[in-house]
């Protein structure tokens, strides 16, 4: 596994689109994270947090909403997304 | 029953695609309606007899996002991989159809593109066309067809005679038994070639998604969010008691009533006495909590199908994880106030073999509704002083008391039996509210009640008629036992204080009397060693047999008023207390046993469950009685 992007959907703030640009992950972990919806390309907008660290509240392009661990969060790296 | 077999259709499909309603619509309801991943969790299946006289062979499998990569074998994804592998293994005549979300169409169509690279015989449902349809776009289903080369359908659930269209559609496809080509498509692409948008597609997509987006505003706000769950449970478990309480006792009395008149029908005898100290004493008290059992099983449904039970597990994440759990373990976690034995299978939901396995192991110690008649009983007999608020505290307090359990011995587990390793982390779809369907809710809890009342009918009312025989029959040593009968009992007394059960119960007492138990409740605890419901059965046999007959004096009255061999009382709070805190924690269920040794695949979880919780629930009824016994 290589390091941890610099910018990541853990760092995103709430309402601000982006498209995921790697996934960091071992590569069982990333396979079944693309067959959820978020993979590499997908655009996504973090809705909320879960307070005390919890989960993220997101949604995809497609318009799937999803809670994701924060922790995982920070493997998943993401570039500036289309201006609305 | 026709001679030809029926030819198996699979329903395949990411979590939430809509497959479990399709189901039911296709199958009568043999499965449960669920609005969350992973609701169907055992395989289940139904044969459905078509027009032309075929027979269908309906298999629900669990929800999927792919059948590709490699998931852990005892997972909800594992289970389907199996059974698919297996159907193509067995070269029976079978179809895999799969239920495509409509509004999520292109991660769909990637799950549709792996089965057509597996190269079974397919077809495609397309569900939630209705919602598609209010936000404002439509799925070509003529050319969705074209391109995959498979039959496709497109439709919704809810739409009337759905079910009809679905099964000859279902049956062309079985006689069609179409094996697609394997070329590479894009789903992206397909999705894009097949979608049909309306000029005000955006508008009507913003304005149906809006409903979702103010409830979770509230719901799941940083600090009304967490403030709102917890008052919900409170709710929940408050509700159990307070709509369920005044129908309980009315019940009560006409069981006491019916209970006199049965004996002064008949007058004093043998027959008189199996019929009223064992039947309806035994089996009786325990039917007087059916209302409970409807209530918790309508309530948590519609928690269930409304959609805020993925909102909770998103709540929850991060304090599950602290105890080594996760947002996963909440689904299980939360039937288990039901029955411990669904949410076992439901654990398979959890990707994290680890943490399936700490949640199967504490699932037993939160509050099942067969807990509730003792817990009733309990604070009906010992609490009656106290004002309705005390007592609904007291019950609510109990059901956090098993929570609050679970979440200390999956943090002990995690530290020495099963170590927490690196965790799968959280990813879980937030499907939109949806209004849940009075009729299913009215279904389920229907249910629930025959289900319950068979149970009170068969092995309640066997093992009443059997303690009141083992109380009825000399034991060792009966000439003496007898003799610690209060004077002046009847004879029908002094017969039980000579009895195989007094004597087994008598032998215990050594061991049990530091938790404040007696030789009766100790009997109470044999016999509900199998089937923690049969505690108030056991007890109603007892203290039956330990009044007159014509007394119509509730159970709980009875135990109160209990004398001690000197003639004191012989339970107080204390005692009541301490018996509390061991069905708290004991896992007093054979069917619970039996379910995690077969989700576990070893008798040595089984073991190791029923061996911890029987430690801790009396080191805890101990402790609880030394220390309310100097206190109170």
């Amino acid at each position: 596994m290589s390091g941890l992007p610099s910018s990541s959907l853990a760092v995103l703030p709430p309402g601000q689109r982006a498209v995921v640009s790697a996934l960091s992950l071992p590569e069982r972990e990333a396979v079944w994270l693309r067959a959820v919806g978020l993979g590499e390309g997908v655009e996504v907008t973090v809705l909320r947090r879960a307070p005390f660290g919890g989960p993220l509240h997101l949604r995809t392009g497609g318009g799937a909403e999803l809670a994701v661990d924060r922790a995982l969060a920070r493997h998943v790296g993401v570039a500036a997304g289309a201006a609305v | 029953m026709s001679a030809a077999p029926a030819t198996v259709v699979a329903l395949v499909g990411r979590p939430n695609a809509g497959k479990s309603s399709l189901y039911n619509l296709l199958t009568g309801g043999h499965a449960k309606v669920g609005n969350f991943p992973g609701v169907t969790v055992d395989v289940l299946e139904a044969d459905v007899a078509l027009a032309s006289g075929e027979h269908l062979r309906f298999v629900d499998l669990p929800g999927v996002y792919t059948v590709e990569g490699e998931p852990d074998p005892e997972s909800d994804e594992g289970h389907a991989r199996r059974y698919l592998e297996s159907l193509a293994r067995d070269g029976a005549p079978h179809l895999v159809a799969q239920v495509l979300d409509a509004t999520h169409l292109a991660l769909g169509l990637k799950l549709t593109l792996e089965l057509r690279r597996r190269g079974v015989p397919l077809a495609v449902l397309v569900t939630q066309h209705d919602v598609l349809e209010k936000q404002g776009s439509s799925v070509d289903a003529v050319a969705l067809a074209a391109e995959l080369g498979v039959p496709v359908l497109a439709t919704s659930a809810r739409e009337k005679g759905a079910g009809h269209r679905v099964l000859d559609f279902l049956g062309d496809a079985v006689r069609a038994a179409k094996v697609p080509s394997r070329d590479v498509l894009d789903a992206d692409a397909v999705a894009q070639k097949v979608l049909r948008p309306r000029a005000d597609a955006r508008e009507a997509l913003f304005a149906s998604r809006r409903r979702t987006e103010r409830l979770d505003a509230v719901l799941l706000h940083p600090v009304l969010g967490p403030v709102l769950f917890l008052g919900l449970m409170v709710l929940l478990f408050a509700s159990v008691f307070l709509i369920a309480d005044p129908v309980t006792w009315a019940i009560d009395g006409f069981m006491g009533a019916l209970g006199s008149r049965v004996e002064a029908a008949l007058g004093p005898g043998l027959v008189t006495s199996a019929l009223v100290d064992g039947v309806l004493g035994g089996a009786g008290t325990v039917l007087i909590f059916l209302p409970q059992i409807v209530v918790l099983t309508v309530v948590m449904e519609l928690i269930d199908a409304s959609g805020y039970l993925a909102r909770g597990s998103f709540l929850v994440d991060r304090l599950l994880s602290v105890a080594g759990l996760g947002g996963r373990s909440f689904v299980p976690l939360l039937t288990a106030h039901a029955c411990a034995v669904p949410a076992i299978t439901s654990a398979r939901i959890i990707r994290d073999p680890g943490q399936r396995l700490r949640t199967i192991l504490v699932l037993p110690l939160m509050t099942c509704s067969a807990r509730i008649p003792t817990y009733g009983l309990l604070i009906a007999a010992f609490f009656a002083g106290s004002s309705a608020l005390t007592r609904g505290a007291l019950f609510v307090g109990l059901y956090f008391a098993g929570i609050g359990a679970g979440l200390v011995a999956s943090l002990v587990l995690g530290r020495t039996v099963k170590r927490t390793a690196q965790v799968l982390p959280l990813v879980l779809e937030l499907p939109p509210y949806r209004r849940p369907q009075a009729r299913v809710m009215a279904r389920l809890g229907w249910r629930a009640a025959t289900r319950f009342v068979k149970d009170v009918g068969s092995v309640i009312l066997v093992a009443s008629v059997i303690l009141w025989a083992l109380l009825s029959v000399p034991g060792p040593g009966h000439a003496a036992a007898k003799a610690t009968a209060p004077e002046g009992a009847s004879k029908k007394v002094v017969a039980m204080h000579g009895s195989v059960a007094a004597f087994v119960g008598r032998a215990l007492e050594p061991v049990t009397r530091p938790a404040g138990f007696d030789w009766r409740v100790n009997i109470g605890l044999i016999g509900s060693f199998g089937a923690r419901e049969l505690m108030v059965g056991t007890m109603g046999v007892i203290f039956g047999i330990e009044t007159d007959d014509d007394d119509p004096t509730p159970l709980a009255a009875k135990l109160r008023d209990a004398k001690a061999p000197d003639g004191e009382r012989a339970y107080g709070v204390p005692t009541a207390l301490a018996l509390m805190g061991f069905f708290v924690i004991a896992c007093q269920c054979m069917s619970t046993v039996a379910a995690v040794r077969r989700e576990t695949r070893s008798w040595k979880w089984a073991a190791f469950l029923l061996a911890y919780t029987y430690g801790a629930a009396y080191v805890l009824a101990v402790a609880v009685y030394q220390v309310a016994s100097r206190v109170l």
